[in-house]
């Protein structure tokens, strides 16, 4: 380290023998085109020739030799620098006096020159920050952080080490969320491992905290190991097992039961497969993986676990959470593992067998199939016999012999690619179709290649093809082989794309960009405001939304029962987010955001919703909107909440708007005029003291419950599948907002509960209207889903108790009389966020705890304790429902409906 | 030190208050440092601020009133002629300005530096050959109030290619940086003066200073007062400030009870005066940069109680140490930080020393030794 800083920042690279021109060149002109112009490149190692020409063309920037910068950014040759990283490493550096600034760095990811960051980056690189020790950052030794991306000083630190000692070398280290370094290799999570391993077992010498090497071998299993055995499935089963024989070798002493237990089921026991040498099993867990919940192997049952196969039964192959065992023979889904194919006689021929799970003689009088799929035209599918169908041991063995050439036969053009699915028949029952994994040693393509016969002449093509998928499945495809078809396709091909079929290409794009503008939202809510919302009014029309189309239920729904039950002259037109199914079929059903919703609520006499039609579409002259709101409320709403706040003049003024269209806006008690009424600004005159109609149910339910017992149950139950000697609660938790497209956790293990509770208890799982929840698998009849279900007070009152959180719910179930139970592990820091109304512990419809062990007992315990709270939850029930008298919407219809009802259903 | 030729080009050059007294502070101090300044505006302000007559550095406006907006004639417009005439003068009167851009900059020497001080100047200034010179932009608000409207997408067109990019703050400029742009760096405001002597802190006055716009969300303060003033009775609210909202606010102070503990004090021009006469300092904003006022509040040894709305407000106040911040738009929580500084006076004395102290890395030679490093950089 004896040269003079010439330079403020040096880019090393490292070159070999196999290094070409092209990657050097490339990273030489990324280096050249630096913003911080004291930026010098310097070639080690072996250049290749052309760099020297590289040299004398910038001698004062390129050269070959050792770096002459205060700092030196390792290159790898072929990557690239951004324009400004070096400036940014630079002005880092100097500003915080590190040793070594990081930043972020891309990557290929295999398909053309796209471009990724690795997910990890996110949180580590999400601020600028200066680190004096390894522990505050552990991403940056236990993954690739500091592969590249990077500077470090020269005075300081060797840069041809690895990132691991360079993060221990260094006293001080800036990280910046720059991206530096782009175009790294691609990874290869084969060609890559060996490499991954070394520094593993470097990381596990040099790191002393017990909790950083456990973080960096977690981090190798999930960024390594896990990427290798997914790439399996690719290889042919030789090719598969001299690799997996060789990775074994890598990881050998890498992987321990300890890092295994904690990652998912199929995951650990891929990897211990993979640290076994196990070729043929790691290659089916794989697919497994990649195929959520099908069975890949021999499953067996040992007291009361399940493992992976026979001679696997130990802790690390317990596979009991996938919930296989939950499942009949004829329910399993299974794997069709393709092991030979090949032409016999004008005939193809696909042998394969499939792992039976448990007691395989449960499959003794199985039929089979194979169905065709056309792939992407249609739903054309051409069934053809399976001949020979046994079970060996644990395993079904199956022979087709396919006659292609008679028994396939598609048009010839559009529908080429065929997809068979072997179709098993288990004791009369069919079971789901299993998918046939294939890989390309098995399957020749060509010389198994037999002859086709489409209806539209041997011209399209003439000869059926077998081949593997990307996805690794067994596929036949119509090929054009000989003379005469392939000149008819190279006619068709030039007629598709000369150039008068590109000009109506063209011109056919245009017009359907013309036609998406004139279904855009914009478009649709000029033509509303323009010209939809002045037409007359439809006499009598209502339209009705629950929940923004999401479901046919709420209180619009009973208001829609009650004038339907007293025969009220309207149109009435109900509204759907996405699907029809459900909604009742004597009204008219528009899809939300459909010109046909627009039009009906232009027209509309009525508007009746539960949450708010489209903020967007201003109320008509001629329409009067009743708001029934959804529940009460415990958390801030409107302009009690900091969100709406803190929001810009114009967009509160938006919200008002929007509200300003409710002339009726349903409460149930006065805490709602305080809380609701207050917080959205509705003036008294418009609210309506009925109470919601969709309690009435509620209410109806309580004094059954009373005039006649709990039973017999109402027929959903029949439906649900539900047994009269089992307890019924309902888990109903509330929105917590999570981002989109994200399921909701959910707070209850769900696991736990049917565990301790299956045998006399059903748990009804509600998610919030906004979210989906995935439920783990569990013995059926212990857990039910019911977030589907159109109607929650149908689902209130099959219960026999309510577990919630601060889910207005509550508010409806008291009127039950049934017992709550408030399950709010987070409920101080809910209420610190989210503001609330009042202290839902001094004033609760049931005992509020805060872990899942006191809620089971509590639960274990309710019959005793409830006497207590009979007098509570009553008063809470008429605190928040008071107006909910099991009438409103007779109320309702007789104060707003009066003049569209016959004469004699006026009084009823 | 190295003498440098700098431009500094933002909206217009006499605007009263904002970014355009921020331009003629630093013009001073970089004349100060021997640097030669030019401050260039696009246009004329209606509402004039008055400058001395002898700056010590040009100042020039491109237009005398502020120019057309452009506007894409399509349709029916085309059959329009003065449409078609009123674009065409547009079009003539840009290009003319953009010909005296070019000639003020023309001259320059190499490695001159423009800074553009607000994102619209760009407009004038990515049409002239600027090969020659390094060019820094600059956003005086914070990212979430960039985002939030028309200007976030301009930025992201015109400033990637820019030789800086400055936030206000690190965390604003880190957020710039994930939004793809990797030319960002960051350059605080400069607290204009300290003043000599400090507030007694002995009058049980809470003074909050500021537009009575929306933005400054004095509506809210209203209601933390109202949560705070039956608890201190003997404690005032002096709003300072005028704007189009006043009426409402006055009206929404009656409605609140609060006519007896508020009182509104109208525009001020002695701040110094004002913060002499306080005990606390309160700010209520929805959305912020780096506010001056709480700057100067601090400098006054005022302690403050702010909603934490902006990266900005987090950088100049350590809460619980110089001053105490409050969730942004939570009434409850400001009313809880108002309470404890008009209940302790220990709290108070403590706060605001420690903030007229560190407020001081605000200062003016503070700043522009980071402009010089920042000049530096873009020389290396």
């Amino acid at each position: 380290m004896s040269t003079a800083d010439l330079f403020f920042v040096s880019v090393v690279l490292t070159c070999d023998a196999k290094t070409s021109a092209e990657a050097v060149g490339a990273s030489v002109r990324s280096v050249l085109a630096q913003t911080l112009a004291g930026t010098e490149a310097a070639l080690l190692g072996e250049p290749p020739e052309a760099a020297a020409a590289l040299a004398a063309e910038h001698p004062h920037r390129v050269r070959i030799g050792p770096p002459r910068g205060t700092y030196v950014i390792p290159l790898a040759p072929g990557e690239l620098l951004d324009r400004n990283a070096a400036r940014n490493l630079h002005a880092a550096a100097v500003s915080t006096d590190a040793d070594l600034v990081a930043g972020r760095w891309s990557r290929l990811t295999g398909k053309g020159r796209k471009e990724a960051v690795p997910a990890w980056q996110a949180d580590l690189f999400a601020r600028s920050r200066v680190l004096t020790d390894v522990g505050q950052a552990p991403e940056l030794v236990t993954r690739d952080t500091l592969g590249a991306g990077l500077c470090v000083r020269r005075s300081k630190l060797d840069f041809t080490a690895g990132g691991l000692e360079l993060a221990l070398g260094a006293e001080k280290i800036a990280l910046v969320p720059n991206l530096i370094t782009t175009r790294r290799a691609a990874p290869d999570p084969l060609r890559d491992l060996p490499a991954a391993a070394a520094a593993q077992r470097r990381a596990a010498a040099l790191l002393d905290d017990p909790a950083m090497r456990r973080a960096a071998r977690g981090a190798f299993l999930a960024d390594h190991v896990l990427p290798a055995v997914h790439a399996l499935p690719g290889l042919g089963h030789g090719a598969c097992a001299t690799a997996v024989a060789e990775l074994a070798r890598t990881v050998a002493g890498l992987v321990d039961d300890a890092d295994l237990a904690e990652l998912p089921p199929l995951e650990r026991v891929a990897v211990r497969l993979l640290a076994d040498g196990d070729a043929e099993g790691v290659r089916r867990a794989a697919y497994a993986l990649a195929h959520p919940g099908t069975v890949v192997s021999p499953l067996v049952h040992r007291e009361g676990r399940v493992y992976w196969g026979p001679d696997h039964t130990t802790a690390a192959y317990d596979l009991t959470e996938l919930g296989h065992q939950y499942r009949t023979p004829a329910e399993q889904r299974l794997l069709g593992r393709v092991t030979g194919c090949r032409r016999e006689q004008g005939r193809l021929v696909v042998e394969g067998e499939t792992a039976l799970p448990f007691d395989a003689s449960a499959y003794e009088k199985t039929t089979a199939s194979l169905v065709f799929k056309v792939r992407d035209a249609g739903a054309a599918t051409v069934t053809l016999p399976v001949d020979d169908v046994r079970v060996e041991r644990n395993t079904l063995v199956w022979q087709a012999r396919l006659p292609l050439t008679d028994g396939l036969r598609p048009r010839g053009i559009g529908d080429r690619v065929w997809d068979p699915t072997l179709c098993l028949v288990v004791d009369g029952e069919p079971a789901p179709p299993c998918d046939l994994f294939a890989d390309k040693e098995t399957v020749p393509g060509g010389s198994a290649a037999l002859r086709g016969r489409p209806r539209l002449t041997r011209l399209t093509a003439d000869t059926w093809q077998p081949y593997v998928t990307a996805k690794h499945h067994l596929a036949v495809t119509l090929l054009p082989r000989r003379k005469a078809a392939r000149k008819a396709n190279a006619a068709a091909h030039y007629l598709a794309t000369f150039r008068p079929a590109r000009v109506l290409k063209g011109m056919a794009k245009k017009l359907r960009k013309r036609r998406d503008v004139l279904h855009s939202q914009r478009f649709k809510l000029r033509v509303y405001r323009g010209l939809l919302s002045r037409l007359p009014a439809r006499r009598g029309s209502v339209v009705f939304e629950s929940h923004m189309g999401k479901c046919y239920g709420d209180s619009p729904r009973a208001l829609y029962e009650e004038l339907r039950a007293r025969r009220a002259r309207l149109r009435a037109t109900w509204s759907y987010a996405s699907s029809p199914q459900g909604f009742p079929a004597d009204a008219k059903l528009v899809r939300r955001w459909s010109w046909p919703y627009l039009w009906a609520l232009a027209r509309a006499e009525w508007w009746v919703d539960n949450q708010g039609f489209p903020h967007a579409l201003n109320k008509p002259g001629h329409t009067t909107y009743l708001q029934t709101w959804h529940g009460s409320a415990y958390k801030r709403m409107g302009y009690d909440e900091i969100r709406h706040k803190m929001q810009n003049a114009p967009q509160r003024t938006q919200l008002a708007r929007a509200i300003d269209r409710f002339d009726h806006f349903l409460v149930r008690s006065e805490h709602d005029v305080r809380t609701l009424a207050h917080a959205y600004r509705i003036p008294e005159e418009r609210l309506l003291r009925a109470g919601y109609p969709r309690n009435d149910r509620l209410v109806e339910a309580r004094l059954r419950d009373e005039r006649e017992g709990r039973f017999p149950r109402p027929a959903l139950a029949g439906e649900l599948g539900i047994p009269d000697h089992k307890t019924v609660v309902l888990y109903a938790p509330t929105f917590r907002g999570t981002p989109r497209n994200k399921k909701a956790r959910l707070a209850l293990d769900v696991r736990e509960f049917a565990e301790r509770f299956g045998d006399t208890h059903v748990l009804l799982v509600r998610a919030h209207y906004m979210e989906t929840a995935t439920l783990p698998a569990t013995p059926p009849g212990a857990v039910i889903d019911v977030s589907a279900h159109h109607d929650v007070s149908e689902i209130q009152c099959l219960a026999d108790v309510l577990i919630t959180d601060y889910s207005s719910i509550m508010f409806d179930f008291a009127l039950l009389d049934r017992p709550i139970i408030h399950f709010a592990p987070d409920l101080d820091a809910y209420a610190a966020e989210r503001g609330s109304y009042f202290d839902l512990r001094s004033c609760s419809g049931g005992p509020v705890v805060e872990t899942q062990e006191e809620l089971l007992q509590t639960l274990a315990g309710l019959k005793k304790a409830d006497g207590e709270w009979q007098q509570v939850r009553r008063q809470f029930a008429a605190k928040f429902g008071a107006y909910d008298d099991g009438h409103s919407a007779r109320t309702v219809v007789d104060q707003l409906f009066s003049d569209r009802l016959g004469r004699k259903d006026r009084t009823r | 030190m190295k003498q440098r030729e700098l431009f500094l080009l933002g909206n217009t050059v006499d605007e009263l208050g904002g970014v355009a007294g921020w331009t003629h502070q630093m013009a001073r101090l970089f004349t100060g440092r021997g640097h030669s300044v030019h401050v260039i505006g696009v246009h004329e302000a209606e509402l004039k601020m008055p400058l001395p007559d002898n700056q010590g550095y040009p100042v020039t406006s491109l237009y005398p009133n502020h120019p057309r907006t452009a506007r894409r004639i399509s349709g029916v417009q085309r059959l329009n002629p003065a449409a078609r005439r009123q674009e065409a003068a547009r079009v003539a009167d840009k290009k003319r300005a953009v010909a005296q851009l070019g000639g003020l900059l023309e001259g320059a020497r190499h490695g001159s530096i423009v800074i553009a001080t607000q994102v619209w100047p760009m407009e004038w200034l990515r049409e002239v050959d600027t090969s020659h010179l390094r060019i820094v932009g600059m956003s005086h608000e914070s990212f979430a109030y960039s985002r939030a409207c028309h200007r976030y997408h301009w930025i992201k067109r015109h400033y990637p290619h820019v030789d800086r990019w400055l936030a206000l703050t690190q965390e604003d400029a880190d957020i710039w940086i994930h939004e793809g742009l990797q030319n960002v760096g960051h350059m605080p405001n400069a607290l204009a003066h300290l003043p000599a002597v400090p507030s007694p802190r002995t009058e049980k006055v809470v003074a909050s200073i500021g537009r009575l716009a929306d933005q400054k969300g004095v509506d809210m303060l209203l209601d933390t007062w109202a949560e705070v003033a039956p608890f201190r009775p003997d404690w005032e609210l002096r709003i300072h400030g005028a704007g189009a909202d006043e009426p409402q606010l006055r009206a929404q102070c009656t409605e609140l009870g609060l006519d007896g503990s508020v009182r509104w004090m109208g525009r001020t021009s002695d701040v110094p005066g004002v913060l002499a006469e306080s005990s606390v300092f309160v700010q209520s904003s929805r959305g912020e940069g780096f506010p001056l006022a709480l700057m100067e509040a601090m400098a006054s040894a005022v302690p403050c109680a702010a909603f934490d709305c902006a990266p900005g407000v987090r950088e100049i106040v350590r809460d619980g140490e110089d001053g105490l911040l409050a969730p942004a738009g939570d009434i409850d929580a400001l009313a809880d930080r108002l309470l404890r500084l008009t209940g302790n006076p220990r709290l108070r004395d403590d706060m605001g020393d420690r903030a007229r102290v560190n407020v001081q890395r605000f200062s003016q030679e503070q700043v522009l030794d980071q402009w010089e490093e920042l000049f530096e950089l873009l020389e290396r």
